[in-house]
């Protein structure tokens, strides 16, 4: 015979073969275990859930700050996100170790305070207007004592450094004597000039040899070096 | 108890779910879907009553209470319970030493038998299942699977996680390795 048929004849003898039929007892100690077993699951589930449901919890929380803190990089001091935006900032600031690195984050943190000022103005938010203004001289106040020491230990770098903030004032002077050209509001106004004269008294004091020291500096001021004072007369609309 | 069809899996599905929600009944349906079935598959591999019990409850326990290790990602119910079953299977051969590795065709049947001398009528059914147990584990496997529980080969397939070709070669060198065993048995 074949090997295929004999090999067929064989698999029909295999189908033929009756199944083996499990005692009772078996089955009822099966199912008692089983039974026993599915009430003890399901009790457990809920723990199950909570575990997963925390852990699903702390992936979106994750995400919703990483998704706040992208969203809050453009907010301004009138949106809701505006106090992550802080609070990053403050983060990034930790980052920044070497002085000129720092000078960069506060010449930069600057322009973004102006920026968000020209915005509130826009507006018509007096009031958070003139809080990024005096934000922005902070910052540029920070920026001209990070050049004062670094004068004291580092003259080559420090000149670098006074380099760079003379032109981020010089750039914010500019910004500023426009806008102060397009307002009308007194109290904007005379926020403007304030922070105008404060950003003048700022390079001064980056300049000058140290907190209490005579000038070291005969480079001109961004506004021509008209001096202290009140350089920035309001216009008249 | 024959033919484990693709709609009883498909009607594990709503029961599945159920059980997960702790629904007794739905466990009592699935229960006396497979328990016999799996008491059958270990029986005829181990050939002993109370070892077979043992393995059928434990197989049954950890299907039903262990749902939430079942994903239904292509694989059917039917399959995962018999994963389980054969893996139980195979963790008591190795509790008990038992170790059945080398193919038949390679070690001890005579060759010199006339094949056509086999006798099938005579063959009683325990005779079939002993020689069974000499061939090796996934020859046992596929032909239990294949002629016992009267799984198709795509089934089978997807028990034993290889594809149907695989499967088709494995049951007819299996069934060669079974005439062979059933010849040796009765030269001796």
């Amino acid at each position: 015979m074949p090997e295929a048929r004999r090999l067929e004849a064989l698999a029909e003898r295999l189908r033929t073969v009756d199944p083996i039929a499990p005692s009772p007892g078996a089955k009822i100690r099966g199912w008692n275990l089983v039974l026993a077993g599915v009430t003890q699951s399901a009790t457990r589930r809920p723990r199950v859930s909570v575990t997963r449901l925390v852990l699903a919890a702390a992936a979106a929380g994750v995400l919703l700050v990483a998704g706040a803190l992208a969203a809050s990089a453009d907010s301004l001091p009138d949106s809701a996100l505006y106090p992550l935006k802080g609070a990053w900032e403050q983060v990034r600031g930790t980052l920044a170790f070497s002085p000129s690195d720092k000078l960069a984050f506060h010449l930069e943190l600057s322009q973004t305070r102006l920026a968000e000022a020209e915005a509130m103005l826009a507006r018509h938010r007096i009031d958070l207007a003139g809080r990024a203004l005096e934000a922005l001289d902070n910052e540029l106040d920070d920026a001209a004592e990070l050049v004062q020491t670094a004068r004291q230990n580092d003259p080559a770098a420090a000149a670098d450094m006074q380099s760079r903030l003379q032109q981020a004032i010089a750039t914010h002077e500019l910004q500023l004597s426009g806008l102060q050209g397009q307002v009308t509001n007194p109290t904007a106004l005379t926020a403007i000039s304030r922070a105008r004269d404060r950003a003048l008294a700022a390079l001064q004091a980056a300049e000058s040899t140290g907190p209490n020291g005579k000038n070291g500096n005969t480079s001109p001021s961004p506004n021509g070096g008209r001096g202290s004072g009140s350089p920035h007369p309001t216009p008249k609309h | 108890m024959r033919a484990l069809g693709k709609a009883a899996s498909d009607d594990d599905r709503p029961l599945i779910e159920r059980v997960r929600k702790g629904d007794q009944d739905a466990a009592r349906t699935l229960f006396e879907r497979y328990f016999d079935r799996i008491y059958n598959y270990v029986y005829v591999r181990l050939g002993r009553v109370e070892d077979a019990e043992d393995l059928a409850i434990d197989t049954m326990t950890r299907s039903l209470t262990r749902l939430d290790l079942f994903q239904d990602q292509g694989v059917a119910f039917s399959s995962w319970v018999y994963r389980i079953a054969h893996n139980a299977t195979i963790d008591h051969y190795r509790r008990n030493g038992k170790v059945t590795l080398v193919p038949l065709e390679n070690a001890i049947l005579p060759q010199t038998a006339d094949p056509s001398e086999l006798a099938l009528e005579q063959l009683s059914n325990e005779d079939l299942r002993a020689a069974l147990r000499d061939l090796t584990e996934e020859q046992q496997q596929v032909l239990i699977l294949r002629f016992f529980q009267d799984l198709t080969a795509a089934q089978v397939a997807d028990i034993m996680g290889k594809s149907v070709g695989a499967v088709q070669a494995l049951q007819h060198r299996a069934l060669g390795s079974l005439e062979r065993a059933l010849q040796g048995r009765a030269a001796n």
